[in-house]
């Protein structure tokens, strides 16, 4: 039944952000009628290459061949005429627009003889690809009105425009319900048994055992092999997924004795649900969990960047309820944010002005007027201690590489070390020497006493660095683990949520 | 051969630079040498006219107004608000400060004032439309403009008010210290401390931060709206200033006067804002903008030239110098 000739093969794909490898020498290839899984840990460049193959992205070396030809995409529009069509894991909807005018937008609308849009024609190709999906949604309202659920499944309906023969799902049942990912499957099935070929992608390992015929496991932008489904256990597919040693000279000094100084209860707000643990001084805290599970929320919960919903802090047993990171801060908090460009630092200004960003009022003279020597000697002591490697401090910070740029937002909460220090994937983008003196850095405060809160999608820097762990698996906490003799194996099969027999 | 040598050695230094190079200076010094342009070209037309300390402080007595409420609005674009209902703020302060003193009978001094409280008031009503209650900085000025200008309207019932305004009010406007318009030491004080305040104090250097990135700014621990609303206050209580000091010049108060503030302050930032530095609105650079505009108006109006013509060429000009600036910000 299935044609042993693929209909697209990626071949030799290349691709780097800033110096850091994303996709790896990457050849992916899909046979007609088939359903194809893509899995791999966060960061292990499945949505890289799905951009890639969209035209969104552009390589730095090889291929596509669609039909043993060589395609070429200028951009998102290209690959739909070629019959490839793209489900992404944000919805991309617009709210103000009617269903019927999301799924058609970009593509040709139906016309009347006059040139103008034929909305009745176009509802009712819409309603009729809705209804081909098995769904009963309204098409003719703005999207913003009907539930996140139902703009799912309108976002999925915008696939089915046209006739494409690849259909890719990146993640598309993140936003579902269990009735809808039971027409989804549906719709894949019947879509397979018409010999259309679907990509699917998703961290849900369960999903895709029940959906797909094979799958292709990718780690740290390389594609490891493409496997048939019914030759892999479940663990297999981790342990194909982990694959990567502990790095070398990444010792784990297990502290530690501190005093327990902080602690949460019951934390709620945005997708976090009822998070408790507490923290000592001198420890770092891992949370473990997949893209998604609510990790960055919870350092947003505890640095009053998020509004609570529920829950409780005690710092040194006084109630803590800080309503903005300054408050936060002032109670001895710091945080190193997920997004350097969007959240860390202001690239139009120099180092040295990221360096003093919080502690400027630290460098003044009578009150308000900056002292520009003073400050220039601290942030030269500052860029010192974390080897910062600039021209000089007045170079503007989005000149620097990932590494250094993260090495500046690290250098700014060390005029006076914090007590609490919240990471969150603090060696993103970085190249491997920064990685090393960041670990260092962070292994430096530690030992000073400062309490450290650490989320990381990169399992040996997580096992290593942190001497707990938490685990949370969509907004919930699944366990307290501590990190010593822990494998990545038995922490991938935590954040996939299913507890390991013994 | 020998000349053709020659000229190419004459052109050595600038065949070398790059195109990078050169759209880098141009970015830098491009406004300034702009400004230099216009200042030779009305020098050669009229030199007898144009080039004279007498049309020198003409020119600075005619630009003070501007300037003072350009520099204050650069506060509020430096953070990446924009303010709008500046003209209309400074008519309203206008009105009300000549209205305290010629039909109520306050003091000149306290009528200033209270004249300047109600810029303060203004500036900080926008300032909590955009920070607390979220509304775009264009939206809520535009309400704010638009409002704004119905009161001093309303206040005067549109007319202008000339009648019973005590003579000692006519210093701020029209006196001087030591043969110096006393429009003319205002600005002086007020660029000064504008500029001390936007590049030497931590205030100042926090709103650049947010300006910058107001997400990275806030994750700091920088009170981001509340500094956002300072930067209002600044700017209305600039608008008032400008305001007052402008009926005094006129000796009368009109309930419109100040509302084209808005248009050339708003041209003077962006002027400013490419020159020197890349793209961000800063004190000495609306000086420079306010410049342009004023020797443009004055050099067009010595040459004959109608003041139509002139806003056409405004436009112009501003539309090159920020295109230059972002053309070669591109890369």
């Amino acid at each position: 039944m299935v044609d042993e000739k693929p209909l697209l093969v990626m071949q030799d794909i290349v691709k780097q952000y800033s110096g850091v490898l994303a996709v790896n020498h990457a050849s992916l290839s899909l046979l007609p009628g088939e359903v194809h899984g893509l899995v791999g840990g966060n960061g292990a460049g499945k949505s890289t290459l799905i951009k890639i193959m969209a035209g969104v992205v552009r390589p730095d070396h090889g291929q596509i061949l669609l039909d043993g030809a060589r395609l070429d995409l200028r951009d998102g529009s290209g690959a739909y005429r070629h019959g490839l069509s793209f489900i992404h894991q944000e919805l991309n909807l617009v709210p103000y627009l009617s269903g019927a005018e999301n799924i058609f937008l970009g593509r040709p609308y139906p016309k009347t003889r006059f040139g103008t849009i034929d909305w009745q024609v176009l509802n009712r190709r819409a309603d009729e690809i809705m209804r081909g999906l098995g769904m009963r949604i309204r098409v003719d309202v703005p999207v913003g009105r009907l539930s996140r659920g139902e703009q799912a499944m309108i976002s999925l309906g915008r696939a089915f425009v046209g006739d494409a023969r690849i259909i890719v799902m990146d993640e598309p049942t993140a936003a579902l319900t269990d009735e809808e990912i039971r027409s989804l499957f549906r719709v894949i099935r019947a879509l397979k048994a018409r010999g259309r070929t679907v990509l699917y992608v998703s961290h849900r390992l369960g999903e895709i055992f029940e959906i797909c015929d094979r799958v292709t496991v990718m780690r740290d932008g390389s594609v490891v092999g493409s496997y048939p489904i019914g030759g892999l256990s479940q663990s297999e597919m981790i342990r194909l997924m982990i694959g990567r040693s502990l790095g070398e000279g990444m010792p784990s000094a297990r502290n530690r004795s501190g005093r327990v100084f902080f602690r949460a209860e019951a934390l709620a707000g945005g997708p976090v649900q009822g998070v408790s643990f507490d923290l000592r001084e001198g420890e770092i805290l891992g949370l473990a969990g997949l893209v998604g599970a609510g990790r960055s929320e919870v350092l947003h919960l505890l640095y009053g960047s998020i509004r609570p919903k529920g829950g409780r802090m005690w710092m040194d047993d006084k109630l803590f309820a800080p309503r903005s990171p300054a408050e936060a801060i002032r109670a001895g908090l710091a945080m190193v944010p997920e997004e350097r460009h969007r959240q860390g630092l202001v690239l139009n200004r120099s180092v040295l002005h990221n360096i003093t960003l919080p502690a400027l009022d630290r460098f003044t003279r009578r009150t308000c007027f900056v002292n520009r020597a003073a400050e220039h000697v601290a942030g030269q002591k500052l860029a010192q201690r974390v080897q910062l490697k600039a021209a000089s401090l007045d170079q503007r910070v989005n000149q620097l590489s990932g590494g250094n740029q993260q090495k500046v937002v690290f250098a700014r909460w060390l005029h006076a070390p914090p007590r609490m220090l919240l990471l969150d994937e603090p060696t993103r983008g970085v190249d491997v020497a920064a990685r090393f003196e960041i670990y260092r850095i962070i292994r430096e405060l530690a030992a000073t006493g400062v309490g450290i809160v650490l989320v990381s999608s990169d399992l040996p820097e997580l096992l290593s660095l942190a001497d707990r762990l938490i685990v949370l698996r969509e907004g919930r906490q699944l366990a307290e683990l501590p990190t010593a003799g822990m494998s990545q194996e038995t922490l991938l099969h935590y954040c996939y949520g299913e507890v390991p027999r013994a | 051969m020998r000349e053709g040598r020659l000229l190419r050695a004459i052109a050595a230094p600038w065949t070398r630079l790059t195109r990078v190079q050169s759209l880098l200076w141009a970015r830098k010094w491009g406004t300034l040498v702009g400004f230099a342009a216009l200042v030779i070209f009305f020098s050669l037309l009229r030199p007898s006219v144009f080039p004279t300390v007498q049309n020198w402080s003409n020119i600075i007595e005619q630009v003070a107004t501007l300037a003072i409420v350009s520099v204050m609005v650069t506060a509020v674009m430096v953070t990446g608000d924009f303010d709008l209902s500046v003209g209309a703020l400074a008519s309203l302060a206008g009105v009300v400060a000549v209205d305290l003193m010629a039909n109520h009978g306050v003091p000149v001094v306290p009528a200033i004032l209270i004249a300047l409280l109600v810029g303060v008031v203004g500036g900080a009503m926008n300032g909590l439309l955009v920070a607390y209650g979220g509304l775009s900085a264009f939206v809520a000025t535009l309400a704010t403009m638009t409002a704004y200008g119905g009161a001093a309207l309303l206040y005067t019932d549109g007319a202008t008010l000339f009648s019973g305004i005590p003579e000692g009010f006519r210093w701020l406007g029209q006196g001087d210290v030591a043969g110096i318009p006393t429009p003319v030491i205002v600005m002086l004080v007020v660029v000064f401390l504008a500029w001390l305040l936007m590049e030497h104090t931590v205030f100042g250097r926090r709103l650049y931060a947010i300006g910058g990135n107001a997400e990275a700014s806030y994750l700091a621990g920088i009170a981001v709206q509340r500094l956002r609303l300072a930067a209002f206050v600044l700017s209305g209580l600039g608008a008032a200033l400008s305001g007052v000091i402008l009926a005094s010049r006129l000796f009368s108060a009109h309930p419109q006067a100040g509302n084209p503030f808005m248009l050339g302050a708003a041209a003077a930032v962006f002027l400013g804002a490419t020159a020197f530095r890349e793209g961000e609105p800063h004190v000495l650079g609306t000086v420079l903008g306010v410049l342009i505009m004023g020797v443009l108006g004055n050099g067009l109006n010595i040459l004959g030239i109608n003041s139509y013509i002139q806003s056409i060429l405004t436009g112009v000009i501003i539309v090159l110098a920020v295109l230059i600036s972002s053309l070669s910000r591109r890369r």
